[in-house]
């Protein structure tokens, strides 16, 4: 490995860490750094709690720490399962938009807040119609003459089926919860408190280290189904693995912080064009980019008007002409 | 090891394949001919283990392939794609390196024993100097050698490689079909191939399989079996075969 690819690669990993220490700064409410470091540091030392303002470390750790841990491991989430996903169906445009994952996770998740209400985890429900929607679009999509065409088609179609099915979900919704629904659904990392996050993190968690570990693998599952089997993979019992991870991270992601859209797309790619396409080193490092990147997002949606802009209104803003650029630049045929 | 065929069938659509009984032996270079549409590439599948075969009808060395997990098989035979499309554009290392997946659990990553193994396979096929490229930078010849370099880093007895020649000029032809018998009589694996150029086949091969319409027509030394009559059968047209230097060839 030639040292600047090393360099390249530390510096990917450091950056999630770097963006999260300067992200604890930045808020409606300055809070001057040198506070910041006695806060983060008072659980170790309990002796530096005296010192401080009343509800700065309220602040910090039930306001400012739950989103950035959110934004940071729904960022590598995302990116993860994008990887996998496009190594799996061997094509680099496909993300969990397109396979319907995102639109079957938001209707369960609605529904679920709709007849349940805050306190009933809207994962479980996410989760299911999140399986129903990827089943009907493979089933679909299967032994068609072009599957690459078919799997973005029926993706569509399944998507606006679902997105039906949420606007019903909106129409019985009441007034009230009709508000949260509609800034949770444009993607939003400001709504989950520590409770929420208690069953989406583990679960996230669980989808990031699957794929992290299957790393390798991917990358013989990239190859023609036929080839990985007679290499020796059991493709369909791994690919099954993987679109259920991939379900895992987009149910659970969903369900606390809407549709955050194109996340998946961007950040594989982008790993690709630096360090080339062997997933031991795309899967990890799209995990880290991932977590820079949406945290980076988060901080600016926060801090660029006196209001706060919905963080998936902004990946999706800068992820739509990406997948076009992506689009026209393509110089195989995918489709 | 050997390959016994008893009774296999498989059947798409309006075709049908049945073989009732099919050795292949150890170490020994095999061709299958026939016309188009004759079963060969389902027949290599099946006996891959690509398509799916009942229990009873394939076995190598009297172990029943059906009842065989992926990974067990994998590592009796390796199969060689005629061609590899990826989305990804991985490094010949990186490609050759999956030839290990059949030694590889589901979350592990190969070791540096794998590396050399895949390093070995390549150097056995004279690209090792290509190892740092990538694969759509190679000529088709150069890819079909990085195929069968996977397939030999699988580190199986069997080899079975699909139409390894077509597309190719004579020279790289020769040179995939030389390695091919490098690898039986040297390596002692089982090599298996389809090939539609009957010339080579004899050149090549120990024992060639005829095939017509999803069945097995004649099988055996090309010495003993090739003549006029087997030919007009199989292909339906009339050829010639004439002697020189001690070798038959076909004239049509």
């Amino acid at each position: 490995m030639p040292d600047s690819k090393k360099g390249l690669i530390l510096s990917l990993f450091l950056l999630p860490v770097f963006v999260f220490l300067l992200s604890f700064l930045i808020g409606s409410f300055h809070i001057p750094a040198g506070d910041l470091l006695k806060i983060l540091l008072s659980p170790l030392v309990p002796s530096l709690k005296q010192s401080l303002p009343e509800g700065y470390r309220s602040i910090v750790f039930d306001i400012r720490l739950p989103r950035l841990l959110l934004a940071l491991v729904v960022g590598a989430a995302l990116s993860v399962s994008g990887a996998s996903l496009q190594a799996l169906f061997k094509n680099p445009l496909v993300n969990e938009y397109i396979l319907g994952l995102s639109s079957g996770s938001a209707f369960g998740a609605a529904l679920s807040l709709v007849f349940f209400g805050m306190s009933f985890p809207p994962q479980i429900s996410a989760f299911l119609f999140a399986v129903i929607a990827v089943m009907i679009v493979l089933l679909v999509a299967k032994n068609s003459n072009s599957p690459g065409l078919s799997l973005l088609l029926t993706g569509v179609i399944v998507s606006a089926f679902f997105s039906a099915l949420l606007a019903l979900a909106e129409f019985f919704a009441s007034p009230y919860s009709l508000q949260s629904l509609f800034y949770w659904l444009m993607g939003n990392l400001s709504l989950a408190g520590w409770g929420q996050l208690a069953v989406s993190l583990p679960l996230m968690g669980i989808g990031i280290l699957v794929l992290v570990l299957m790393r390798w693998r991917m990358n013989v599952l990239s190859m023609s189904d036929e080839e990985a089997k007679s290499m020796g993979v059991n493709v369909r019992r791994e690919k099954l693995l993987v679109i259920l991870m991939a379900t895992l991270i987009t149910s659970a992601a969903t369900s606390v912080a809407g549709i955050i859209g194109w996340v998946g797309l961007i950040i594989p790619h982008l790993v690709r064009m630096m360090v080339g396409v062997d997933n031991r080193r795309v899967i990890p490092l799209s995990a880290a980019l991932g977590a820079g990147f949406l945290l980076l997002a988060d901080d600016l949606a926060r801090s660029l008007a006196s209001f706060e802009v919905p963080v998936g209104i902004f990946t999706s803003i800068i992820g739509i002409p990406f997948f076009i650029v992506l689009l026209k630049n393509s110089k195989k045929v995918w489709l | 090891m050997n390959i016994t065929v008893k009774d296999l069938a498989f059947s798409y659509r309006n075709f049908r394949l049945h073989v009732e009984n099919l050795s292949l032996e150890a170490a020994k270079m095999t061709a299958i001919v026939g016309p188009n549409g004759a079963g060969k590439t389902t027949l290599l599948k099946c006996i891959s283990a690509i398509l799916p075969v009942a229990r009873g009808s394939l076995f190598v060395d009297g172990r029943d392939m059906a009842s065989m997990r992926e990974e067990e098989r994998a590592r009796l035979l390796a199969y060689v794609p005629q061609e590899h499309n990826t989305a990804f554009n991985y490094s010949i290392r990186d490609f050759v390196l999956m030839g290990r997946a059949a030694y590889l659990s589901l979350f592990s990553t190969p070791s540096s024993a794998d590396v050399r193994i895949a390093e070995e396979a390549l150097e056995y096929v004279g690209l090792r100097h290509y190892a740092s490229e990538h694969y759509d930078q190679l000529s088709s010849g150069e890819r079909r050698l990085v195929l069968i370099a996977r397939a030999f880093a699988q580190k199986s007895d069997i080899l079975v490689l699909d139409e390894p020649t077509t597309f190719l000029d004579p020279k790289h032809e020769t040179e995939i079909l030389d390695l091919a018998k490098k690898l039986a009589e040297e390596k002692k694996k089982t090599v298996l191939v389809t090939l539609h150029n009957l010339d080579l086949a004899v050149k090549y091969s120990d024992v060639m399989v005829f095939m017509k319409k999803g069945a097995v027509v004649a099988c055996g030394k090309p010495d003993d079996i090739l003549d006029e009559a087997l030919l007009e059968n199989v292909y339906e047209i009339k050829m010639s075969i004439i002697r020189y230097n001690g070798r038959k060839f076909i004239v049509k």
